[in-house]
């Protein structure tokens, strides 16, 4: 703005705009300069711990926990002693976590989108009492949850163990469903539904197409963005959970990974290069499935606040 | 929440006569059962706990034997039990990491949210400890407190003295868990903060830039009150996950050293899944929620509701 209202007049000030644009580039390249000192700072402290883990744990042997920059030597013996998985069954674990994964997200996701539907698209009686009332539900601090949860667990009796095929699949419910309904998720779906045209889904009623079929055929494609991003968010927070497994579980093979690690840095102290390795091997797919989804990841997390 | 379902219906019904079809007893079970899995989960895992827990905190239960009503009895106990008080101290001392973590997450989304070079980066590094769990993010930290670790490291060349891991001395303990909260929750209020802020918009910054007001008094009087809602959201969510720490201590202290990091939480947990007295835990876990509730109160009138006044 400033540069239109000057250029249009240029021979009489021209000189002091060059100087004045000369100083607020020095003024600009100082601020930058400073900026990015700041940012690097930050990213050191942010990442240099993961850093720091990822070299340790291809060091073969040396101190084990010194501040340094490049890994003392190189090895992948610490890699080697996870996947053979002499204290921890590393790789009935990572399968573990994929289970879990795959059930919690497809049923999270599922639930979410079906509830969500008649939330934003259809008039029945009780509608806004649902919606109040499940707001109410999220705003309510509920600490009592992993007590009663685990008592519901067990009354219901998920963990109890009679022939190892039942006893997994017990279990894995037992680690699955207190987090299905997802009460973020379906204020999420319904915002994403909210923006569909009624007068699409009317033109669809019209033509007598069930309503199952609209929220297959219409609702679910123009929430994609949506669903994706929620999907992603959930898949980390599964991948990530372990409290609720380590408390419930009473066989140590049906764990996620990240409860395993707990489990590895308990019986592996005496190596805990090895727990490192395994530390990386739990970051890895996060960051993978992070890599390509932070642009949803970000979108999500904003929809979840504004809301 | 900007659509209430209400106000939708309204102005859906000045076009076309309603949102939806005809309320029909049809219509209304397809309704229901489009909900009903979603339902029966939230009343199962949601609903029943906040009920069934609270009946549980007046009662004594071990689960083999059912539950046996025994009034304030756990309260007394609570009130009693020194360990229940240090661990409702120490999840109040964590409350000093909010007004530090907002401050910091708001410095650092208004850093990232310069037009510069490479920006995404920067961003997306800040966000990779949110998206660590705790149980790596606990141990990688343990390991970094360790005695010759680069956390001291990082002491000694400060000029500090360090001896020992911070996590041993029970002095530094909670502060050092403290720290490994703020670490892994910048990235995420960074990010609500970024999503304010770019609500706001330049142009408002640039109109009062142009009027001849400092940076200073842009931030005071444009971007500040501009992000008052964020401001309630991000407090309010940090305020409660503080009285409610409970993952960082259970993998990085346990509680120690010298119950230094027991917390309220972790006082809950150790009552109901190692002693298994669930009554006595659950009366513990109201006090937690009674706790976060009010705070929650206070951090509403605080921000005044959260309303942008700009």
């Amino acid at each position: 703005m400033l540069k239109e209202a000057v250029s249009r007049q240029p021979s009489a000030i021209s000189p002091t705009y060059a100087e004045l644009r000369a100083r607020r580039r020095r003024k600009d390249l100082l601020a930058n300069t400073l900026a990015y000192g700041v940012l690097v700072l930050i990213a050191l402290i942010m990442l240099y711990p993961f850093y720091w883990t990822l070299i340790t744990s291809f060091e073969p042997t040396g101190d084990i926990y010194r501040a340094k920059l490049w890994p003392s030597g190189f090895s992948l013996r610490n890699y080697a002693e996870v996947f053979r998985g002499t204290t921890v069954p590393f790789w009935r674990l990572v399968l573990n976590s994929v289970i879990i994964c795959t059930l919690g997200v497809t049923l999270t996701v599922t639930l979410a989108a079906l509830a969500a539907y008649p939330l934003a698209k259809m008039r029945f009686p009780g509608r806004d009492l649902i919606f109040y009332a499940i707001l109410v539900l999220m705003v309510l601090p509920n600490e009592a949850g992993l007590i009663v949860n685990y008592i519901t667990t067990i009354k219901l009796g998920l963990l109890q163990q009679t022939n190892p095929v039942l006893d997994a699949v017990r279990q894995y419910s037992a680690v699955v469903l207190p987090g299905i309904a997802s009460i973020v998720g379906l204020f999420l779906l319904r915002q994403a539904y909210l923006g569909v045209p009624i007068e699409l889904i009317e033109a669809a009623r019209i033509d007598g197409a069930r309503e199952l079929t609209i929220w297959r055929r219409i609702m679910l494609p123009l929430a994609l963005p949506t669903i994706v991003a929620f999907a992603i968010l959930e898949f980390v927070a599964y991948w990530n959970s372990f409290l609720w497994a380590r408390i419930m579980l009473p066989d140590k093979e049906l764990m996620p990974l990240s409860a395993g690690l707990l489990e590895l840095s308990g019986t592996f102290s005496t190596n805990s290069r090895a727990v490192m390795a395994g530390a990386v091997l739990t970051i890895l797919p996060i960051l993978v499935i992070f890599a390509f989804g932070q642009r949803y990841f970000m979108k999500g997390i904003e929809g979840a606040v504004k809301g | 929440m900007t659509t209430t379902p209400r106000r939708e219906s309204r102005r859906a019904g000045h076009v076309r006569g309603g949102q939806g079809a005809r309320v029909t007893v049809r219509n209304t079970l397809i309704a229901y059962a489009f909900m009903l899995p979603f339902l029966a989960l939230l009343v199962l895992y949601h609903t029943w706990p906040v009920f069934f827990g609270t009946y549980l905190a007046f009662t004594k239960y071990n689960i083999i034997n059912p539950p046996e009503w025994v009034g304030l009895e756990n309260f007394r106990v609570l009130a009693a039990d020194s360990q229940f008080w240090s661990g409702l101290k120490n999840s109040l001392k964590y409350i000093l990491v909010v007004p530090v973590i907002q401050f910091l997450s708001i410095a650092v989304a208004m850093l990232v949210n310069r037009p510069l070079r490479g920006i995404g980066f920067f961003r997306t590094a800040y966000y990779v400890p949110v998206v660590t769990s705790f149980a790596v993010v606990g141990l990688i930290w343990t390991w970094m407190y360790q005695q010759d670790g680069p956390v001291n490291a990082v002491l000694r060349a400060l000029g500090l003295e360090a001896r020992g891991s911070l996590l041993n001395n029970p002095v530094t303990a909670l502060y050092a868990v403290m720290f490994v909260t703020l670490w892994k929750g910048i990235g995420y209020y960074m990010v609500l903060y970024l999503a304010g802020l770019q609500a706001i918009g330049r142009e408002l910054e640039e109109a009062a830039v142009i009027d001849g007001a400092t940076r200073w008094q842009v931030f005071v009087n444009v971007t500040l009150p501009g992000l008052r809602p964020t401001i309630l959201v991000c407090s309010l969510l940090s305020t409660i996950s503080a009285i409610k720490v409970f993952e960082e201590i259970y993998v990085m202290t346990q509680g120690g050293p010298a119950g230094s990091t027991y917390s309220a939480l972790f006082f809950t947990f150790s009552r109901a899944f190692i002693d298994f007295q669930y009554g006595l835990a659950a009366a513990a876990g109201l006090i937690v929620a009674v706790i976060s509730i009010f705070f929650g109160l206070i951090n509403f009138k605080l921000t005044r509701g959260g309303k942008a006044d700009a």
